[in-house]
């Protein structure tokens, strides 16, 4: 019954969206109002104002930071839920399902693991950095740092990985992402312009365009880092089944 | 203007960031976090206070981030009524942060502390930044803020009745967020801008009215869910009677008043009061509903058992009128719709306050664990009475002023039947808050239930309680004050 | 007609419905969160689709890219913001899912809310212990 219900609200849902879909602009209509609109002056320059060939990094970094600085928010508060509900792992030795199978990881998965995780880590690193060149970022970057911790989590176990990344280390970056808005935007407003102000008005002309990249690159590598962090820590949160201070047999 | 035009950034980044500091603090000391915690909230009400007197001539503050003017930047547009809206914010949530400090113990364990006043601190700076954007991807982003950190502060207790109220929540409210999503795009495919002040002015002239209308019925929706508008309502009794007390105050107080005014913005400033193509019909099927959520809020308020599901069914209730006002389309029922905002976050707030407190002191929930309540604890229960009057609309509390000028706007454009289902709502409200306060007052308590001696709750908790219930009648016999710079907001609106 | 031109817009809409449909209807909760990531990567398709352009090219400035030629970048750059939201209501919601489990046994919605109204009528037996 809930079923049948169900179906006919969805074909009148998908009725009504085909209806909006027929009636749009045309896919890839240049003369569509979003791209004659606002997009034609970001291309053009994005350049010349971001100094980030990238245009799209100059729009989230710079034209849209705010939005970007929500962002970053948004997943400080999943990870400050996920604590309130779970609850942080304690010092000691920790132990997740993993850890207690019987069915160990065999030892040639080990091996790649333990190969490859540096130079994922690496690869992270540059797209943190390259965001503005490339496609990447530095939301990207961190992401790719806590997926290389998750593969690794689950191949060597729950109290491995803390070892690596201790909580000493993981609970000052965790807010490092907002932090670094903050303070960019709060030196923005001393430069002279609004918040979130990368070219900031009161110093010479020519030395406009280092400070923007500098402190471009600085945002980067704080949301890279803060985006790490928090993954980890959310991952060590969900994993962990329990706490035991005896040593395993 | 100066400086002042910072202060609405440094009011929304100031909470947020000091909900990143906490826990810091809350590994050093944790005895210092609320206090810690209150710090953000005073200093953004400081200055949202004296912003009120400094707005630049043309009724609003506009301030570019990062020098790009809209619309290749984000804009954050401050007009009265937003800054009058941000301010109620700030200290409803305030009065419900002092409120935690003591009572919180009761329903949150220790280790979970500072992540409460973390979540805490992100709900009201992201509530804040929901109010003041000009923007509207930027609504959308400020939304999830909002969103995330009420689920999770649903789930704090961390009891199985929390964890169920707190999925169901999030069960309909993710939904709804991917919806305004949807809805975003197809405004932005129409039209090729996101700032609102541009939309308006795209919207009238694109000729994509189907897409347009469609993303109206979306918006309103995805922000219906979230303001618990009639038939999308499901989620709000469990999770607002299972939250603990100051959360439900500042969810039914303050959350369903900001997306139910998400909804006033974008119908106004988005689509603009000219586009009653568009908007009309959508409008129409709202009024039913708002009109269906006062009666059955009413009747379902009526048949329960439980305080705070009595208290949530009534916030249903109380939505429908403020959708009732948003879309009688005059600018008294604009202005009613938001002088109700006021006092029904005021009068809801300081209702689950009371009920926080007599959970806190006797762990009664039921209404009938109520009878003869006054004899241990009288404060609480004149505030919870005059708190009620404010909420079945008795002069001369704030709440008669609302409604008159609901039930004016709706009677003044031939919607008649709706003003009538207002009174009938009142009637409703009668029932169920004089039920309570009939059992408070007038019925002799269980033997041994209730000390003959005044042992009221702490007055860390009785303060806000009253300095809310105050308000109610300051409000209503200082209604002045605000009224008219309602009115001639509403009227620009239109 | 323009219905089959917009064919990406089409498969965003009922990718949209069918994940709608996942949400609605499926009893086990993980594949109701399933079903709302289903949701969210139809619409994050729907934006970027908005964007396409024939022949178009990444907006990137490097090698002499024309910027007449280059795909929309501001649905991109919205879309990078709503992965990570969406990434973080999944996180949040797998929290719950764990607490629930853990407390419940079940990942049954039909089951948990059977069992809500047995705590209901439990509840209302019990006086003022409470």
């Amino acid at each position: 019954m809930k079923r049948v219900v169900s179906l006919l609200f969805l074909a009148a849902l998908a009725v009504l969206l085909l209806y909006v879909v027929a009636n749009m602009p045309p896919m890839g209509d240049p003369q569509s109002p979003t791209r004659t609109h606002v997009v034609p002056k970001y291309l053009e320059d994005a350049q010349e104002e971001t100094h980030a060939p990238n245009v799209i990094t100059g729009i989230i970094l710079n034209y849209r930071g705010y939005d970007t600085m929500g962002e970053v928010t948004v997943i400080f508060c999943a990870l400050a839920g996920v604590l309130a509900v779970l609850g942080r792992e304690k010092r000691g030795r920790i132990y997740a399902y993993a850890d207690r199978s019987r069915v160990k990881s065999s030892t040639i998965v080990k091996t790649m693991v333990r190969f490859t995780v540096p130079f994922i880590i690496l690869f992270s690193v540059y797209t943190i950095l390259h965001g503005e060149i490339s496609p990447g970022g530095g939301f990207q970057g961190g992401a790719i740092i806590g997926a290389s911790m998750i593969i690794f989590t689950t191949v060597f176990g729950l109290y491995e990985s803390s070892q690596r990344i201790p909580q000493k280390l993981r609970l000052p970056l965790e807010g490092s992402a907002v932090l670094t808005f903050f303070t960019v935007g709060v030196l923005g407003m001393v430069g002279g312009g609004n918040f979130l102000t990368y070219a900031w008005p009161h110093i010479a002309v020519s030395l406009q365009p280092a400070v923007v990249v500098w402190l471009t690159i600085l945002v980067e590598i704080g949301i890279g880092l803060g985006g790490a962090m928090v993954f980890i820590s959310i991952l060590f949160s969900m994993i962990r089944e329990g706490e035991e201070v005896a040593v395993v047999p | 203007m100066g400086a002042y035009r910072h202060f609405p950034i440094f009011m929304i980044t100031i909470p947020l960031v000091g909900a990143v500091l906490l826990p810091f603090l809350g590994y050093l000391r944790q005895k210092w976090v609320p206090w810690a915690a209150a710090i953000p909230l005073v200093s953004s009400t400081i200055l949202g206070s004296l912003l009120m007197g400094r707005m630049p001539a043309g009724g609003y503050l506009s301030y570019h981030m990062g020098n790009w003017d809209p619309p290749f930047g984000i804009e954050i547009r401050v007009d009265y009524v937003g800054l009058f809206l941000m301010l109620i914010v700030c200290g409803i949530a305030l009065l419900a942060l002092f409120f935690s400090r003591l009572y919180i113990f009761k329903e949150v364990s220790g280790g979970r502390l500072t992540a409460y006043y973390v979540l805490f601190l992100l709900l009201s700076g992201a509530m804040l930044g929901f109010v003041a954007t000009g923007d509207i991807f930027n609504l959308f982003v400020f939304m999830e803020i909002l969103a995330l950190s009420s689920y999770a502060l649903v789930a704090i207790a961390g009891n199985r009745n929390a964890v169920r109220a707190a999925f169901k929540y999030l069960l309909m409210g993710a939904p709804s967020s991917i919806i305004v999503l949807l809805a975003i795009g197809f405004l932005y495919s129409a039209t090729g801008t996101l700032n609102m002040a541009d939309l308006s002015a795209r919207v009238a002239e694109s000729g994509y009215t189907e897409v347009l209308m469609v993303a109206f019925i979306l918006f309103v929706i995805g922000f219906g869910v979230k303001a618990a508008l009639f038939p999308l309502h499901m989620w709000l009794p469990d999770a607002h009677s299972i939250a603990p007390s100051p959360i439900s105050a500042i969810l039914s107080g303050l959350l369903v008043e900001v997306s139910a005014f998400a909804v006033l913005r974008i119908t106004f400033s988005v689509f603009t009061a000219g586009a009653t193509n568009l908007v009309g019909g959508t409008l129409d099927a709202v009024s039913v509903f708002a009109a269906a959520a006062v009666l059955y809020g009413g009747i379902m308020a009526i048949l329960q058992k439980d305080l705070k599901m009595m208290i949530a069914y009534s916030t249903i209730s109380h939505v429908g009128y403020i959708f009732l006002g948003i879309t009688a389309f005059t600018a008294e029922g604009v202005a009613g719709a938001m002088y109700h905002m006021l006092d029904h976050g005021l009068a809801k707030a300081c209702l689950f306050l009371c009920a926080g407190s007599f959970i806190y002191v006797k762990g009664y929930r039921r209404i009938e664990d109520l009878k003869g309540a006054w004899r241990q604890m009288p404060w609480t229960c004149f505030a919870f009475a005059l708190a009620s009057i404010s909420v079945i609309g008795i002069p001369p509390t704030a709440g008669f002023i609302s409604k008159w000028y609901l039930v004016y706007g709706n009677f003044s454009r031939d919607r008649w039947p709706y003003a009538l289902i207002l009174l009938l709502g009142s009637i409703l409200a009668a029932v169920y808050c004089l039920r309570v306060i009939y059992y408070m007052f007038f019925q002799p308590g269980k033997e041994g239930a209730w000390e003959t001696v005044s042992k009221d709750a702490p007055s860390s908790m009785l303060a806000p309680i009253w300095i809310l219930s105050a308000g109610t009648l300051f409000f209503g016999l200082f209604s002045s004050l605000l009224i008219p710079s309602l009115l001639r907001a509403a009227k620009f609106l239109l | 007609m323009r219905l089959f031109h917009n064919y990406h817009y089409v498969a965003a809409m009922l990718l949209f419905c069918i994940g709608l449909y996942t949400v609605i209807v499926r009893r086990n909760i993980i594949k109701k969160l399933i079903g709302l990531n289903i949701m969210e990567t139809a619409v994050f398709f729907f934006y970027i689709s908005l964007g396409y352009m024939d022949n178009g090219i990444a907006p990137i400035r490097v090698g002499g890219a024309q910027p007449g030629q280059m795909v929309n970048p501001i649905p991109q750059a919205l879309i990078l913001t709503g992965i990570v939201v969406a990434v973080s209501v999944t996180a949040l919601a797998l929290s719950l899912v764990i607490l629930l489990y853990r407390q419940y046994g079940t990942l049954d919605v039909d089951h948990l809310m059977r069992q809500e109204e047995d705590e209901g009528e439990g509840e209302k037996g019990k006086g003022a212990e409470g």
